[in-house]
């Protein structure tokens, strides 16, 4: 009896030692579920439908605190002793940061983890798993909590559950806020456990933050932290039972077609999340195992927790999808995940519920910029869908699907042609995203209004414009009002480098309702180079209000000059200064608005005009208004052969400049086109008196300013700096051979006694606006108004003037 | 004792509602201490005659300054030796080491420094969780919870220490275990007044509680952090914000031991933490590791 005893007593105390040994073995862990209740601290993100403050919606201290819980439940199965610093969502709960790290000393815990999810905090949108220890990236403070942190990180990076959009990372905390100093995270301060912070993911990535409303989502995270563990303990065959999860989705509708404010989505989180799925666990005997159903919080998620080792089925259902099944091999130890992207139970061929543009016999006509939109009552297969589209006649142009499917819209590469009917037939081999066709055929058709362009009524700089360099201006004007929205962007000037060259945005002018015509104006926050070439881009998609946009994109080559540099032989005969009292001004029209005032010059001051033609009207510059008094430099006459310049600034109100002399002999009056304001900024324009007639005397009288017929010259600011002369140098251009200019209709002619080698047209400012061989010119297409006619014969030149 | 609890925490409200009058505290000199000879310094304890100094270095390392001689002495250099170490009432410091063993499990050593010898005794084996530096009145103890506590000799005084939500007070042979407030995560911090008849420490979630040697609550001082006895009157102790990341103020305050005033030793913003106190000194650091003294005067 005594022996009996004794061993009794002995194998009492073997087993106490076994525990104790045990016991000691046992690892520690301290978790830490970061922040703690409802407050400002405690990162809630707004989504819908859960308004701001709501504590039953997305808290970054709720799924903290599932997290941490559930690691707690994992670990203590898997044999873990654990110590948590809260179980509740208070703010009593919400422990300081020193307080934290004492209670984890104090429990003599192996490690701590301090349990986070991650925000930018910045309209930047990622997702990944981050892990930091205190001290610099590679040296940790307390040993091995960087093997802590490489141990933990790949299993948090493995769930699929998520879209990560990094790779994960690991960092000290000094190294990766090297702006706090050796401060750190307040929980790894001072904490002599083996410590990690771990940002599981990132809750303001929308999509995460509704799987973070997902207790089983959290569960998992707590698991794959026990994995991490067990890593770190070699624990890692301790453990017999595993885990399936996995997420449910719609195999091809976009999540955020319901939503009223779109948020950023990357790779699976775009499709719908499937809500009240019943998911099961299928034994190889086709016996349930466990059973559960996805939630009504948009992520789609379900787990089987504590799954023993074996081959199983998951099988998914949805009355609104078909049931879809996969097999999976569970190991013990071991997450498996299993995704699943179900199809709609699709029960009626598709059909067009609605179209654009609705038209009919007797209709107005449609927009030719008007896209053609079919609505479906499914969601329609792309292929089969946008191959069954035949318009004719037949047009190039692009197709986009939009809200998930349901909607097609083809959009013209150009535009349609104007006047032209058209026919759209959706052959039924359209089918829906089941695989079914359509009963029948869908036709539509439209007809078009006459006008399928936004004309280009003037731009500046134009095609070879010199410009000058300071202060540049671009302008366009078109037919029709611009959409302005974000219309500067379709404009830009390039660098000879390609270099594009900013907009002063603050300078920028639009066309607005009322106005004649469409514009935008807006100058360069730089000069220009002088010397240098420039390109201006004109986008293709630059349009006007009803969405008609240019015919085509247009690149626009100009460059820079100074406009005030120096005229080598030219002697100046008029500053334009308000202390020439001299200069005055007149008009013909009675109507017309006219101010004059001094103002900052090219050289020195200008004089400047501001006017507004109530008409076709002319305004004319004389110098001596008291018509008793004249001045010497102006009146000093010019003769054939002389030149003249003159400094113009201009805005694009296109009135045509002349020149105005009076003949010495007879007192007749000759009047001499000297350029079109065409420009934006200040000009050099210079004009060679060589079809003054031999040996008689011009003197200058007027600068006169004819607005030209079209409806840009209404209103305008002029500016004139110096007036300058050039004496012939007594060679006159000879007239060649008898030459003599014809204007017939279409074409000009010349006739001359030899050979006409070549015909040029030029405008009033040297531009070149049609040539060819030969002595005829079709002239057909050229705006009317005054031009000059260049005429090539043998190796010299003569000009003569023309109206057309 | 709810009955206790609540009167407690009624006469707490009324000594915040009607602060003594005309109580007040003046700073009388504050210095940089250890300027040029050490970098960062963390965790300083200083001893009751207040002429010792333990602090941990930048690196870890466990040092103590001697303000009498000026001279400062490496402790230890053994991991977080640094961290929790104290005084014994027989003038020897008392500290723990730890090391990664097997299967990355943490073992802990419990030694005792004698700064006039310069001598380290290990007191423990490494053992295998919470080891746990304690002072006492007269000597010094490692706990180690489920296991017998090592004490540095056969009657260590008076001592006082927490582990989860019980506060244990030793005087002579009688030791005595108390809850007298709710905290689910657990107390921290126990300290016993320099007369020996009231304890102090910190519940969390609840704040600072003074206890006397029966367990009765005397006084709840508010939710400060890191209490420690100025005299038999009044404590120092830490009030420190975070955002849950980071601490984002943190200054020293001056509390009245029943609860009736309390006094800003320095602002918020001065990140001022760890105080302890000695020989009428008090000693902290920042948190970047800049240590300071600081002398003040209380008139009553």
């Amino acid at each position: 009896m005594r022996r009996l005893l004794l061993q009794s007593m002995m194998m009492v105390l073997l087993a106490i030692l076994a525990v104790n040994v045990a016991m000691a073995q046992q690892p520690h862990v301290y978790i830490n579920p970061g922040h703690g209740g409802y407050d400002s601290d405690d990162r809630n993100m707004v989504i819908y439908p859960f308004t701001q403050g709501d504590s039953a919606g997305s808290w970054e201290s709720k799924s903290n605190l599932r997290k941490g819980l559930a690691l707690k439940e994992i670990l203590e199965k898997k044999g873990y002793k654990t110590t948590i610093s809260r179980v509740a969502n208070t703010t009593a709960d919400d422990l300081a940061l020193s307080t934290i790290v004492a209670l984890c000393n104090q429990s003599g815990a192996d490690v701590f983890y301090s349990i986070h999810s991650n925000a930018t905090g910045t309209s930047s949108v990622a997702n990944f798993p981050m892990v930091f220890y205190r001290g610099y990236t590679g040296s940790p403070q307390i040993a091995n909590a960087d093997v802590l942190a490489a141990d933990l990180e790949p299993y948090l990076y493995a769930n699929t559950n998520t879209v990560w959009t990094n790779n994960y990372q690991i960092w000290g905390d000094w190294s990766f806020r090297p702006e706090w100093g050796t401060q750190g995270y307040g929980v790894l301060r001072g904490n002599y456990a083996v410590a990690n912070l771990s940002e599981g993911s990132f809750h303001d990535y929308i999509p995460e933050a509704y799987r973070l409303l997902n207790f089983y989502y959290c569960w998992m995270e707590g698991w794959n932290i026990s994995l991490g563990a067990d890593k770190y303990f070699n624990r890692l065959d301790k453990y017999g039972l595993g885990v399936v999860t996995g997420n449910v989705r719609d195999d091809r509708i976009n999540r955020l077609q319901e939503c009223a404010q779109p948020f950023v989505v990357y790779g699976d989180d775009n499709l719908m999340p499937i809500h009240n799925a019943t998911v099961r666990l299928l034994d190889q005997n086709g016996n349930e195992v466990q059973r559960c159903e996805t939630d009504t919080l948009r992520n789609g998620i379900y787990v089987f927790k504590y799954v023993a080792p074996g081959t199983y089925t998951v099988e998914v259902s949805e009355p609104t999808h078909f049931t879809q099944t996969a097999s999976v091999t569970v190991n013990a130890n071991e997450p498996t995940y299993q995704n699943f992207y179900l199809k709609r139970v699709r029960d009626t061929p598709p059909v067009v519920v609605d179209y654009s543009p609705v038209w009919h016999e007797g209709d107005p006509a449609v927009k030719c910029s008007t896209p053609i939109t079919l609505a479906f009552n499914w969601d329609m297969d792309s292929a089969t869908t946008c191959g069954a589209f035949r318009l004719e006649p037949h047009v190039e142009g692009s197709f986009k699907w939009e809200d998930s499917y349901y909607r097609l819209t083809f959009t013209p590469t150009d535009a349609f042609d104007v006047n032209t009917l058209y026919t759209l037939t959706l052959d039924k081999s359209a089918e829906h995203g089941g695989g079914t066709p359509m009963e029948d055929d869908f036709v539509m058709q439209f007809y078009t209004q006459p006008r399928n362009h936004l004309k280009e009524l003037a731009v500046f700089p134009y095609e070879g414009a010199q410009v000058h360099y300071k202060a540049p201006t671009v302008e366009l004007r078109v037919d029709s009002m611009l959409d302005t929205y974000n219309l500067f962007q379709r404009l830009r000037v390039l660098d000879s480098e390609g270099n594009e060259l900013a907009w002063n945005k603050r300078s920028i002018k639009y066309n607005k309702k009322g106005d004649d015509y469409g514009y935008i104006r807006i100058s360069l926050v730089k000069d220009l180079e002088v010397g240098k070439d420039y390109k201006l881009v004109l986008d293709v998609d630059i349009a006007d209000t009803a969405g008609i946009h240019l015919p085509a994109a247009r690149v626009i080559n100009f460059s820079a000059v100074d406009a005030g540099a120096d005229k080598p032989g030219m002697d100046v005969v008029e500053t334009f200064d308000k202390d020439d009292y001299c200069l005055g001004w007149g008009c013909d029209y009675m109507h017309t608005l006219l101010q004059d005032s001094y103002t900052e010059g090219l050289f020195d001051k200008a004089m400047r005009l501001d006017y507004d033609y109530v008409e076709a009207s002319e305004i004319f510059l004389r110098y001596a208004p008291d018509w008793d008094l004249e001045k010497e430099s102006w009146e000093q006459p010019f003769h054939q052969g002389d030149k003249v310049g003159i400094h113009l600034w201009g805005d694009m109100a296109y009135s045509n400049v002349f020149l105005r002399f009076q003949r010495g002999y007879d007192a007749s009056w000759v009047k001499v086109p000297l350029c079109k304001m065409d420009f934006h900024g200040w000009r050099y324009v210079e004009l060679n008196l060589n079809d003054f007639a031999p040996d008689d005397d011009y003197r200058l009288k007027d600068i006169v300013f004819y607005r030209s017929d079209n409806k840009m010259g209404k209103t305008g600011s002029l500016k004139l700096d110096q007036l300058i002369r050039g004496k012939s140098s007594g060679v006159a251009e000879a007239r060649l051979a008898n030459m003599e200019v014809h204007h017939n209709g279409d074409y000009i002619v010349v006739s001359a006694d030899t050979w006409v080698q070549g015909v040029e047209l030029v405008d009033i400012n040297g531009r070149t606006i049609k040539s060819a061989g030969g002595n005829c010119l079709n002239v057909a297409d050229v705006e009317c108004g005054i031009y000059l006619v260049r005429v090539h014969i043998g190796d010299r030149t003569a000009t003569q003037k023309v109206k057309l | 004792m709810k009955k206790i609890l609540t009167i407690v925490m009624m006469l707490a409200v009324a000594a915040a509602l009607f602060p003594a009058a005309g109580q007040e505290v003046e700073v009388t000199s504050q210095r940089r201490l250890l300027e040029g000879v050490e970098g960062p310094a963390f965790y300083p304890v200083i001893n009751p005659a207040g002429d010792r100094l333990l602090y941990c270095s930048g690196n870890g390392a466990l040092k103590v300054h001697d303000f009498n001689d000026g001279v400062t002495l490496l402790v230890s250099e053994g991991p977080v030796a640094g961290h929790d170490a104290c005084w014994g009432g027989d003038g020897k410091v008392y500290f723990v080491t730890q090391r990664i063993g097997e299967d990355h499990l943490v073992y802990r050593t419990g030694q005792s420094y004698d700064a006039t010898t310069r001598k380290t005794t290990q007191l423990t084996a490494p053992l295998h969780g919470a080891v746990r530096a304690v002072p006492a009145t007269h000597g010094g103890a490692l706990r180690a919870p489920g296991r017998e506590t090592i004490e540095s000799s056969v009657n260590i005084g008076s001592a006082a220490w927490t582990e989860g939500n019980r506060v244990y007070v030793t005087v002579g042979d009688d030791e005595r275990v108390f809850s007298p407030v709710d905290s689910w995560a657990g107390y921290l911090w126990a300290s016993i007044s320099p007369d020996g008849q009231r304890v102090a420490f910190f519940a969390a979630g609840k704040g600072i509680v003074i206890i006397d040697l029966r367990g009765q609550v005397l006084a709840m001082l508010g939710n400060y952090e890191m209490p420690c006895w100025y005299n038999n009157d009044y404590l120092v102790a830490q009030n420190a914000k975070d955002d849950g990341h980071q601490i984002t103020s943190s200054q020293l305050l001056l509390l009245k031991a029943d609860g009736t005033w309390q006094a800003e030793l320095t602002r918020p913003s001065s990140m001022a933490m760890h105080p302890t106190c000695g020989g009428g000194k008090i000693v902290y650091t920042t948190i970047d590791g800049l240590l300071y003294e600081m002398k003040i005067n209380i008139y009553d």
